[in-house]
């Protein structure tokens, strides 16, 4: 009478045996993952501090591969969090592919800003951080032009930059960067509506945009997968060592999360949520207009398909903006941090993007 | 009954989710539950799916979004609270608040603005007048003007 067809959910005792043996190994396991955890870095190429301004960092990559190619690379990755997730372990390096094929690379570390950094704008961030950045790696390569690499919001500034600053760029690529904010596809779109949301009142009361805030917005864009899955899947694969670096590398990225100067998240929600002023050519900083028209160097639009963050209709339209005849777009299997650290993106996308830029850079003589 | 059913709030699109979760694991073959391993997997990924797709539909729907506001609200005004009752206690006692400092740091701000402004026009009338000297009629324009850089730099 007590078969699996009277009892749907019954399981034998063979099959209950070896769940509960699992459940033992994995339990005995846990001293290991302790130390795995307290042992895990983030960050894998060494860097050197180069240039300083206020809070801001300018990192330079040490490597000792020969150098090929002449025009450096500066990477600028979003204001929301930290800057290594496009170094965060050995084979998760987007910087790596191209240190490793002779680039000279920077990336900019914005810093943490304190309260008195509330009134930090877009045109701090942009004409002045950035501008003296790029000026700074010119001086020092003795380069006109420098190769720039934008990642998420920092895609955005990167683009804003290149249409402010057009002569000082020499190829542009944006990864996973929103530029156009018509569409109510992302969840944010829909939080950050002025209808109930007010950016004033928060800002008037916090001053910076809060870290916890952000970082629980972010995790509530997903929150079966981020609350339920990555649990279960780090239970299943407590027994592999690769996983667990790798899940407690992210796990200390995805904790990391840093306010945003309240002038600068105000500005972003109103001038380019509400009102998306970029691409339509309205947007002012400073007292210049940004016309995306006026970037004419080569552009590279990488997208992620299962991007919840910045869906692909958010960045596609920035290729039909730009004036340049050279431009492309890539739209990758992968969501918006696998297009960073993903294994697939490793293998298969930035291989790809080396090329294209390295065909686009000046070699160096001799 | 059905009556009832609407004034439980989320009801209906947790009955969504549920008829649109069963709906999914029978068109997958799950049917008579075994407890094979693989299918109590497929099983949770059906779960997890269908439930993923009800949380993204929930979160874009008025109730959420006005809860989530009148959430915010309350936290906004808590802390507001606290701002100001912390402001008068320092005010009341003589010592600096935030609000003294956000002063300050707006009045350096504007003063670096102005000096930043006035260099550049200095650059350009320099500018202007080398021109002149050079007998030169080309007139500097906002391209060629030196942006001077506000102060807290440092080079290595």
């Amino acid at each position: 009478m007590t078969t699996s067809a009277a009892m749907p959910f019954a399981m034998s005792p063979d099959a209950a045996m070896q769940e509960w043996m699992k459940f033992t190994n994995k339990m005995a396991n846990w001293p290991k993952v302790a130390e795995v955890a307290r042992n895990t870095r983030v960050g894998a190429t060494p860097t050197q501090t180069v240039y300083q301004e206020d809070k801001l960092r300018l990192l330079r990559y040490e490597s000792d591969v020969e150098k090929r190619h002449r025009t450096p690379l500066v990477v600028a990755f979003a204001l929301v969090n930290r800057p290594y997730i496009l170094d965060l372990r050995p084979g998760k390096s987007v910087v790596h592919h191209f240190i490793d094929r002779g680039f000279d690379v920077y990336n900019i570390d914005w810093g943490v800003p304190e309260p008195s950094d509330k009134h930090l704008s877009l045109e701090d961030y942009v004409l002045r951080y950035m501008d003296h950045v790029v000026d700074q790696v010119r001086e020092r390569t003795g380069c006109d032009q420098i190769n720039l690499l934008g990642y998420c919001m920092g895609g955005s500034m990167s683009a804003m930059y290149t249409a402010l600053r057009p002569e000082k760029i020499k190829n542009l690529i944006l990864m996973a960067a929103p530029v156009d904010w018509s569409t109510q596809e992302s969840l944010l779109s829909v939080w950050t509506d002025p209808k109930y949301f007010d950016v004033d009142k928060m800002l008037d009361t916090y001053g910076n945009a809060p870290a916890e805030w952000l970082q629980s917005s972010f995790m509530m864009l997903k929150p079966v997968q981020n609350l339920f899955e990555k649990y279960i899947g780090f239970y299943e694969n407590m027994e592999n060592e690769k996983f667990l670096e790798d899940f407690f590398a992210m796990e200390t990225w995805l904790n990391d999360n840093i306010p945003v100067a309240g002038e600068t998240f105000r500005q972003f929600v109103k001038l380019c949520f509400h009102r998306n002023l970029l691409i339509k050519g309205e947007l002012e900083i400073g007292k210049e207009r940004v016309d995306l028209g006026r970037i004419t160097c080569p552009v590279l639009n990488l997208t992620a398909q299962h991007d919840h963050l910045v869906p692909c209709g958010q960045s596609l339209p920035f290729n039909d903006a730009v004036g340049s005849k050279d431009r492309k777009s890539i739209n990758f299997p992968a969501g918006h941090i696998g297009l960073a650290v993903g294994s697939k993106a490793h293998r298969d996308l930035w291989p790809k993007v080396y090329e294209w830029l390295a065909d686009r850079s000046d070699e160096l003589e001799g | 009954m059905a009556e009832d059913n609407q004034a439980v709030p989320g009801f209906d699109p947790f009955m969504k989710f549920w008829a649109d979760m069963t709906g999914r694991m029978a068109a997958s073959g799950v049917t008579a539950p075994t407890g094979a391993p693989d299918m109590m997997a497929q099983m949770r990924k059906t779960f997890f799916g269908a439930m993923a797709e009800y949380a993204d539909d929930y979160m874009r729907s008025e109730q959420f979004l006005s809860a989530m506001k009148q959430n915010m609200d309350n936290a906004l005004a808590f802390k507001q609270q606290i701002n100001q009752f912390l402001t008068s206690t320092l005010q009341s006692s003589q010592m600096p608040s935030r609000s003294d400092t956000d002063h300050i740091v707006l009045l350096v701000r504007g003063m670096e603005s102005r000096i930043v402004e006035k260099l550049d026009d200095l650059s350009a009338r320099v500018d202007q007048l080398e021109a002149q000297r050079n007998g030169s009629a080309k007139k500097p324009t906002g391209k060629d003007k030196p942006q001077h850089k506000k102060s807290g730099r440092s080079q290595r």
